[in-house]
C-alpha cells in the first residue's frame, strides 16, 4: 500500500544538533515508518469468544502491555480487549474470521504518524517529555503514555540497539516530530 | 504529582488520567416514577467530602478505561483502585 506521508513537510534527511565527533550509536536515528497496514481489533464487552482461538498471520493476540511479532506482522496491546495490528502482508483473510457480532475492526492505516528512534540515547530522549518509567521496559513491551502533552503509544522493538517506535495521531504528527527532534538535538540526531 | 495505579497498566503518572467524579452516585431506576429531588441528587448534588472518597478516573492517555479509586480528598493519598465491576 502507498499512503501520503504525514511528515513529508518536516522530515528532512541529514545530521542535526550536536552530532560532531560522535559515533553512530551515540547519536539518535529518526525514521518515519509509512506504507504499512494498521488495523484496530476490539472485542465487544458482551462477547463470549475466546481470543486464544484467533490468529493473525500465525500470531495470537498478546496479553496486557505486550507485543508479539513475526517478520511481516506486529500486534500490540492497546487496552483490555483492544489491539493494533501492523502488517506489510495482506491480512484481510485472517480478519474475516473475527465475526462482526463479537469484534469491531477498523482500518487505521492512514490515521497515525509512526516515528522510529534508534540509538543508545533513545530512553533519554523519551524521559524529556514523558512521565513513563521507560528504563523498566524492554523489547516486547508496549505502553500508551504522553510526550509533551501528546498521547502516544510506545512499541519497544529491540534492546540492542535500542529501537522504539512511537505512534501518535496523524494530526499531531508534525508537532510530535518537532518535540522529538528538539529533545534529540542535545545528543545529535540523524534523519534517515 | 500523583501516581495512580491503573488496574490494567500499573502505576502511571497523574498526567495520563482524567478525573471523572463521584463513583458512589447511583442512577435512579429505569421505568420508575422518579421525584425531582432524586434527579437533582443524581445530576447535581454532591457531598464534597473531606476524607476517604470513592471516585471515577479515566486512563485517557493510556488504556482508555474507566476505573474506581479510593482517595483521601485532604491528603490526596490513593488507597486502592479497582476495575468498574469490582467493589472497593
Amino acid at each position: 500500500m502507498n499512503s501520503i506521508s504525514s511528515l513529508k513537510n518536516v522530515h528532512k534527511l541529514g545530521l542535526f544538533g550536536d552530532y560532531k565527533n560522535k559515533n553512530d550509536n551515540e547519536i539518535v536515528k529518526i525514521k518515519e515508518i509509512k506504507n504499512i497496514n494498521l488495523f484496530q481489533v476490539v472485542k465487544y464487552k458482551n462477547s463470549k469468544e475466546n481470543i486464544s482461538n484467533f490468529k493473525i498471520d500465525g500470531l495470537n493476540l498478546p496479553s496486557s502491555l505486550k507485543t508479539i511479532s513475526n517478520s511481516s506482522t506486529r500486534i500490540i496491546w492497546m487496552g483490555p480487549d483492544n489491539w493494533y495490528i501492523f502488517s506489510s502482508n495482506e491480512i484481510s483473510k485472517d480478519l474475516h474470521n473475527f465475526k462482526e457480532t463479537d469484534f469491531a475492526i477498523t482500518d487505521l492505516s492512514h490515521s497515525r504518524s509512526i516515528i522510529e528512534l534508534e540509538g543508545d540515547m533513545v530512553y533519554e530522549v523519551l524521559k524529556k517529555g514523558s512521565p513513563l518509567d521507560v528504563g523498566k521496559l524492554k523489547a516486547g513491551d508496549c505502553a500508551n503514555t504522553i510526550f509533551n502533552g501528546i498521547t502516544i503509544t510506545l512499541d519497544f522493538i529491540s534492546n540492542d540497539p535500542k529501537i522504539i517506535r512511537i505512534f501518535g495521531l496523524r494530526s499531531f504528527g508534525e508537532s510530535l516530530y518537532h518535540s522529538l527532534t528538539d529533545s534529540s538535538l542535545e545528543f545529535g540526531y540523524k534523519s534517515v | 504529582m500523583l501516581h495512580i495505579k491503573c488496574p490494567y497498566c500499573g502505576i502511571r503518572s497523574q498526567n495520563e488520567f482524567a478525573y471523572g467524579g463521584d463513583a458512589s452516585v447511583k442512577r435512579p431506576e429505569l421505568n420508575k416514577d422518579v421525584p425531582d429531588k432524586e434527579w437533582d441528587d443524581f445530576v447535581y448534588n454532591r457531598k464534597s467530602l473531606r476524607g476517604k472518597h470513592i471516585e471515577l478516573w479515566h486512563h485517557v492517555s493510556g488504556c482508555r478505561q474507566w476505573f474506581k479509586a479510593q482517595r483521601d480528598t485532604a491528603t490526596h493519598e490513593i488507597f486502592k483502585t479497582a476495575t468498574m465491576n469490582e467493589e472497593i
